[in-house]
């Protein structure tokens, strides 16, 4: 009876110290997509435990097709979401007070895919053609683009025949498009898999011709910002995540093997992971979650000149907040 | 007739109180929203309109009127009173509780939208309604009846093509429509194609019903007179077999407009019902959202009626449509 009282307490001073001694706070996180290369940093983090040094229990929640962040956010299912600032901007003006409180990636990695037989050389040369898009969001730096080019998406000769596509490469290998959308870590790589050489492609990168705007964020509800407690959470969190995505920048092949780790659906594959999280690199660019609110002024410039139909139509006020990266700045 | 009993009673009198009393209740309401007033003395002067206006149903639903006409003018009151309050309340609970929008728009809200949209909407209507449903219906139905016909006079159909009907009937339509777009292109042609495959079992299926729904006394009549094969077909088996048709003419009327709308999620011009609801779903346009699924009820609830009034005409002679 001795041994076995001196046992268990063993075994409970044991289980004492295994957990961090402060209790973790819950924070649930609604990525943009499925789960891949594109959210690495969130993973590694979650993974690699630097979450859980922060004394944060974080939930990641994956995307998908049908599945739009600020619907998510807005019906409390998450506490923070990954979003495209032009989506998050639109939500705002319709009256979802969505803030962004950090900002990983610097650049953006949206281009319009063409095949060269269809003879495009450059961006005039798409009058009368046909371009595939995504929409659910997707769709306002090509709105503003085609806004600044001058042509309209009604079709017919002087503008341009816009189809919704779907998130795969099939319009372009169909030939039922003459261009399409694809992200430079994603659907660009479908189409080479898919058997087409990079000889046969021209390629039109939004950074490029000056329409480029901002991806991948951090955005929260704006009464987050009001309890020092959250604001303290989100600095945690951001400084957390910023450290994975270092993390991925260093070991890429490990980051995807992680990302692979924790696919339930099974669908991605390393080499096509090993691959998107090299191009995600270059597009986080050692950011350290800062916004550059220069880039944000510009993202606006271009969602507001869209002409007759412009995305946003009032300059956007507190839409960007830097009360957490400040606050991450004072943690150790 | 004394106030209380005018309240409690049924009768014209009655009837009429209750409507002005629902009527003065749902201004109240209107008037507490207008002035921002929310709270339990909304509550209470919702509560009120609903009671009156469940009574005034009642009132309306116990009244006989004489002639053909008024009774006519009630049929379409009584539905129309009922979802008029459905309507109001509808309005009161989302803007006495403040539902933001993006979950749930005001009625007010989207009329709004649909009164500002209507080229747009129309724009819709065309590319999906009268493209591709349209197409779709007549060929899904016509083949299904062809296909129905073929296999009445040959038993080896009947045994091979009926399981395979089967087959086809069973696939879904989110796994068919991306497959249609690959085949058809992006524009109507696919969704017609999806519609098709929707629509032809169930008329495949009923039109083999019917063709052995003529009973066997009428079927040895024809016999007696030399009737040969396809002179009883015309003359006896299909006559005999139009309730089933128009039974699956109705139940294609509504799948072949869902199959259109949900084959347009998966690729299409950016024109279209489908089209519409997916893309403005993503820019949280809740109240256009709304507006589709406004005319495309309309839509479909037309097309139904017009059903069976064709109905009525063709089959007047069926049991079922004896008065007791």
């Amino acid at each position: 009876m001795r041994k076995l009282l001196a046992g268990a307490v063993v075994a409970l001073a044991g289980l004492g110290f295994t957990g961090p001694t402060m209790a973790q706070d819950a924070l649930t996180l609604q990525l943009k997509w499925v789960t891949q290369g594109q959210f690495a940093g969130y993973y590694v983090a979650k993974e690699k435990g630097f979450y859980e040094e922060a004394g944060l229990d974080v939930t990641i929640k994956p995307g998908g097709p049908d599945i739009a962040p600020e619907q998510v956010i807005a019906g409390g299912g998450a506490d923070v979401i990954v979003d495209w600032m032009p989506a998050a901007l639109a939500a705002r003006e319709k009256g979802l007070p969505l803030v962004n409180i950090a900002q990983p990636f610097k650049k953006s990695g949206m281009e319009l895919t063409c095949r060269k037989e269809t003879g495009i050389e450059k961006p005039e040369d798409f009058k009368g053609k046909t371009l595939g898009v995504w929409f659910s969001g997707n769709e306002y730096p090509f709105l503003s683009w085609m806004s600044k080019l001058g042509l309209t998406t009604e079709g017919g000769a002087d503008g341009v025949t816009v189809i919704k596509q779907g998130f795969n490469v099939d319009p372009l290998i169909q030939k039922q498009a003459d261009c399409i959308s694809t992200m430079t870590y994603n659907e660009y790589w479908q189409v080479i898999d898919a058997g087409i050489p990079e000889g046969e492609l021209t390629v039109f990168k939004y950074e490029d011709q000056g329409v480029a705007t901002l991806e991948d964020g951090l955005y929260v509800l704006e009464e987050s910002l009001n309890d020092p407690a959250m604001v303290d959470k989100l600095a945690r969190f951001v400084k957390a995540s910023m450290k994975g995505w270092e993390y991925a920048a260093e070991n890429s092949d490990e980051a995807a093997g992680i990302v692979l780790d924790n696919d339930m659906t099974g669908a991605q594959t390393e080499e096509h992971q090993k691959r998107m999280v090299g191009e995600i690199n270059k597009l986080v660019d050692g950011s350290d979650g800062t916004l550059d609110t220069a880039s944000a002024d510009t993202t606006v410039e271009v969602l507001m000149g869209g002409g007759s139909d412009p995305v946003i139509t009032k300059q956007p006020e507190g839409a960007w907040s830097s009360v957490v990266t400040d606050k991450m700045k004072e943690l150790n | 007739m004394s106030g209380a009993r005018l309240l409690g009673g049924s009768g014209p009198a009655a009837t009429a109180l209750m409507a002005g009393l629902a009527g003065a209740s749902a201004l109240g309401a209107l008037a507490l929203l207008e002035s921002g007033q929310r709270g339990l003395v909304l509550a209470a002067v919702i509560a009120v309109f609903w009671l009156f206006s469940w009574r005034l149903t009642v009132n309306l639903a116990a009244l006989e009127p004489v002639g053909r006409a008024g009774r006519t003018v009630l049929g379409i009151l009584i539905p129309l009173v009922f979802g008029v309050t459905l309507l109001f309340l509808w309005e009161f609970i989302v803007r006495g509780l403040a539902v933001p929008s993006v979950l749930l728009p005001a009625p007010s809200d989207i009329g709004v939208r649909i009164a500002n949209s209507l080229p747009i909407l129309w724009a819709d209507f065309v590319q999906t309604y009268l493209k591709a449903v349209v197409a779709g219906y007549v060929l899904g139905c016509g083949s299904g009846f062809l296909v129905a016909v073929l296999i009445d006079r040959s038993p080896f159909l009947k045994r091979g093509l009926l399981p395979i009907g089967n087959l086809v009937s069973a696939l879904p339509i989110v796994g068919v429509a991306p497959i249609m777009v690959m085949w058809f292109g992006f524009d109507w042609p696919s969704k017609a194609a999806v519609v098709v495959v929707m629509t032809f079992f169930p008329m495949l299926v009923n039109t083999v019903a019917g063709l052995n729904a003529a009973g066997a006394m009428e079927r040895d009549l024809m016999r007696t007179y030399g009737a040969s094969s396809s002179q009883s077909l015309v003359k006896l088996r299909l006559p005999a077999a139009l309730p089933f048709i128009f039974n699956a003419l109705k139940i294609n009327s509504t799948l072949a407009l869902i199959g259109a709308i949900v084959a347009e999620f998966f690729g299409t011009p950016i024109v279209g019902m489908g089209f519409r609801i997916s893309a403005e779903i993503g820019r949280m346009n809740t109240d256009m959202v709304w507006a589709e699924i406004a005319v495309a009820a309309l839509a479909g609830s037309l097309t139904y009626g017009l059903l069976s009034v064709a109905e009525r005409a063709a089959t007047f002679w069926h049991p079922s449509y004896r008065k007791a």
